[in-house]
């Protein structure tokens, strides 16, 4: 493995930078310090350090209630990558079909689901379909258009992984006389994933971060209850501060997960 | 007493009262005096809730689905340590709960915002609305309404220390804040069209605009706007009398349900027997130090 | 079709401007985010260990949180602290921080492309590391991320539907889509107008981008 750049571009330093890497490191810490004293001190002064604006996190049923809120959250996000990962895959197979009567409405829906905001998708399901008889439960309202959407980002991730597979694997597989689906299905597919498990776990993270429009459509979710907190204690900054940090080890446990998973590549 | 008196006087009693800042965090709501009374509530018997298809269907789900808000001091305000919701509005949905399915709790609760109030009847996501809804011709015509419940009228919030803004009239040029899809953008424009209005989604945010000086005044419910003066920090105070007309606060109900009836005829059982008056002193009248209460309006 | 028509006798040049604003929005999010991306790669190159730290955890939040709660954060919680954003500079901020976080990690993964020997033969050269930086490493990392770049550049002009979510002066696509969903019966012809403008504004973007990158790629 080569070398990180950085490493090449500053590796084997002479004592002479050393001392001044050294020093200026002292100096950048130094900065940084006085920018986050800075911060905090700027709580302080707008009366935001108060005990009475802190002190209900202090209390289990403050962390109940938020727990509950996160619940939601992923109980919509687990629903809605399931249904994206295995609509994606039948979108796939139809983009990538032979014919062109199934390829090019695949590729217009990729295209379109794609390309629409997953936040206008949500006020159709909303404000939009029921006014044409379709009424889903507000669950679903939120769940089915961010499946949807992911669906569509999930099917060119797999084409990009299928279209990586070296050539040779589809050739032998065929010269062995396995059939299309066989190859597909035996051969292909099971080495796309290897390649592209970092950017499906990207997608669930994008999951979880849409289902913060949950309130758009009356559903319980985490934001929701940061407002109730709100309401009941007036303490805007802790909330919302202690809610972002939430969401960010939420999302950032899923990416580390995801560094796990990745197995060997070619 | 007409309810417009008592918000004049009540207004003249907090003036008094908040200059001491006894309120600091506000009053909280008597937990134990509103749960007393919702529990004595009076329950429908089966031929009552029979003659009704829309009282029948809750019956039979075992649960009404409930809209309204969770952050509403003085009319719905959840408790997250025990996670009931208590005020006005809270208080006359736990009772027809409890009317048509013999214990309050057994409602099972949506959030909505002045702008998801009509959505959510119409996708028939919830069975009724509590929210502080005002009861408007062209929200009738999507949606119907039972009640009216309660009146107030538009009112003006500002700064303490502002003293340019005096009235209603004073506002051309100003920011003003008010809630997406409430009575208050209409009010604005006929009021103060020249005005620079702010929609919010929910009258907490509108709050913390005023009180973090993006909008100069917050119009929208007179009665919303005493809930901001109970919370007694001083800093905020009424511009102006009352303006405009009644405004009724109806109870949302999916369009042309039968439900309109049987909740009408269930409000006025609650105004005579007492219960709505005692429900307005726990939620409302002692928490903004009024002691007079109105009369309920007359109901169609 | 007809349905369409109507809509757009009535609401045509609304929706133009609101397809501007969108555009306006993405551009102006757009530049400072990469450009202060670009900032943070260079800053993390360099072998302050605190200032790497400090760079490296901005990334990681500015990657992780939810775009709405950063951008509820800058309107409605801020002003606690005495920092008051007005709504089109908060949504452009919230953009532009999210967008930095990406190309931050993009320009980097693109840095990693590069062999090592060019370094080593700058340096033997006698250029110094903060030349060999700009002059040959930069370069070639933006040649090599034109794609993510391009697929960045789509998600945050999708990303302008957060303006709807605050009391923006002006509306853009998907404000005016709900707007004329919950006051007509027009929804679905607006929706189909909106969806249209939105899906032709990323065709065009990506075709842009694919061209560029034709152009830029460097073959090894």
């Amino acid at each position: 493995m080569s070398r990180p750049l950085e490493d090449i571009l500053f590796g084997a330093p002479s004592p002479q930078a050393q001392a001044v890497t050294r020093a200026v490191s002292g100096i950048a810490a130094a900065v940084l310090l006085l920018l986050a004293a800075g911060i905090v001190f700027r709580f302080h002064a707008a009366g935001q350090l108060d005990a009475r604006f802190w002190e209900f996190f202090a209390w289990p049923t403050t962390w109940a209630f938020l727990a509950k809120g996160l619940l939601g959250t992923l109980a919509s996000s687990a629903m809605a990558a399931a249904i994206a990962l295995a609509l994606g895959l039948v979108l796939l197979v139809g983009r990538l079909a032979r014919p062109r009567l199934v390829r090019w409405p695949s590729i217009a829906l990729i295209e379109f689901l794609r390309g629409t905001p997953t936040l206008l998708l949500i006020y159709v399901c909303f404000l939009v379909l029921p006014s044409a008889g379709i009424k889903l439960s507000t669950y679903w309202m939120l769940t089915l258009p961010i499946s949807l959407s992911t669906a569509a980002v999930v099917a060119e991730v797999y084409r990009a992984g299928v279209l990586a597979v070296p050539r040779g694997q589809t050739d032998a597989a065929r010269s062995l006389g396995l059939t299309e689906a066989q190859v597909f299905f035996l051969v292909v597919f099971p080495q796309t994933l290897r390649y592209i498990i970092p950017a499906l776990v990207a997608q669930l993270v994008i999951v979880v971060k849409d289902t913060t429009f949950g309130y758009v459509v009356t559903y319980g979710e985490l934001m929701q209850n940061a407002k109730v907190l709100i309401a009941n204690y007036h303490a805007l900054v802790p909330v919302y501060l202690v809610v972002a940090a939430l969401y960010c080890l939420v999302n950032y446990a899923i990416s580390r997960a995801s560094k796990r998973l990745g197995g060997p590549m070619h | 007493m007409s309810i417009k008196s008592i918000l004049k006087s009540t207004v003249g009693a907090l003036a008094i009262v908040t200059g001491g800042s006894v309120f600091a965090q506000g009053t909280p709501i008597d937990a134990a005096a509103f749960d007393a009374l919702v529990a004595q509530g009076p329950v429908a018997d089966a031929a009552t809730i029979a003659s009704s298809t829309w009282a029948s269907k809750i019956k039979q789900a075992g649960t009404l689905r409930l809209g309204g808000t969770q952050t509403s001091n003085l009319f719905s305000l959840l408790n997250e340590k025990d996670g009931k919701a208590r005020g006005f509005d809270a208080g006359l949905a736990q009772l027809v709960t409890r009317y048509i399915l013999g214990d309050g709790a057994k409602y099972k609760f949506t959030q909505v915002t002045s702008s998801t109030r009509e959505q959510v009847l119409i996708n028939d996501q919830v069975d009724m609305v509590l929210a502080t809804y005002s009861i408007t011709p062209a929200r009738a015509e999507k949606i119907s309404f039972a009640g009216p419940y309660y009146t107030s009228q538009a009112g003006v919030l500002v700064k303490a220390n502002n003293k340019v803004i005096q009235s209603y009239n004073d506002l051309a040029g100003k920011k003003a804040a008010t809630q997406a899809g409430s009575t208050g953008p209409a009010i604005l424009a006929q009021y103060a069209p020249k005005a620079a209005v702010q929609e919010f989604q929910t009258h907490q945010e509108a709050l913390d605009a005023l009180r973090q000086g993006r909008v100069d005044a917050y119009v929208t419910d007179y009665t919303l706007l005493l809930n901001a003066l109970s919370l007694g920090t001083g800093d905020a105070r009424l511009a102006g009398t009352p303006f405009g007309a009644q405004d009724p606060y109806g109870i949302g109900l999916p369009k042309g349900s039968d439900g309109v009836a049987f909740v009408n005829a269930f409000l006025k059982k609650l105004e005579a027997d007492g219960t709505w008056a005692k429900l307005w002193t726990i939620s409302i009248g002692q928490r903004t130090g009024s002691t007079a209460v109105p009369t309920p309006p007359p109901i169609p | 079709m007809g349905d369409v028509s109507r809509l757009l006798a009535d609401y045509g040049p609304v929706f133009v401007q609101a397809l501007f604003l969108t555009w306006k929005l993405t551009v102006i999010s757009f530049v400072p985010g990469f450009l202060l991306g670009m900032v943070v790669t260079v800053l993390r190159l360099l072998p302050l260990p605190p200032l790497r730290f400090v760079l490296t955890v901005y990334v990681e939040i500015f990657r992780n949180i939810p775009s709405v709660a950063l951008l509820i954060f800058i309107v409605f919680a801020l002003p606690d602290l005495n920092v008051v954003i007005d709504y089109e500079p908060s949504v452009v901020l919230t953009l532009a921080l999210v967008c930095s976080a990406f190309t931050a990690d993009y320009l980097r993964a693109g840095i990693n492309t590069i062999p090592g020997g060019q370094v080593e033969a700058a340096l033997s050269l006698g250029m110094r590391p903060m030349r060999i930086i700009t002059a040959v490493v930069l370069p070639q990392a933006l040649r090599a991320v034109v794609q993510p770049m391009t697929s960045l550049l789509i998600a945050l002009m999708l990303s302008t539907s957060l303006a709807s979510q605050v009391p923006f002066p002006g509306r853009e696509l998907t404000a005016l889509v709900s707007k004329i969903a919950t006051d007509s019966a027009a929804g679905i012809p607006a929706f189909a107008v909106a969806a249209a403008m939105y899906v032709a504004t990323g065709l065009l973007i990506a075709w842009a981008g694919a061209t560029l990158e034709k152009k830029a790629r460097i073959l090894r």
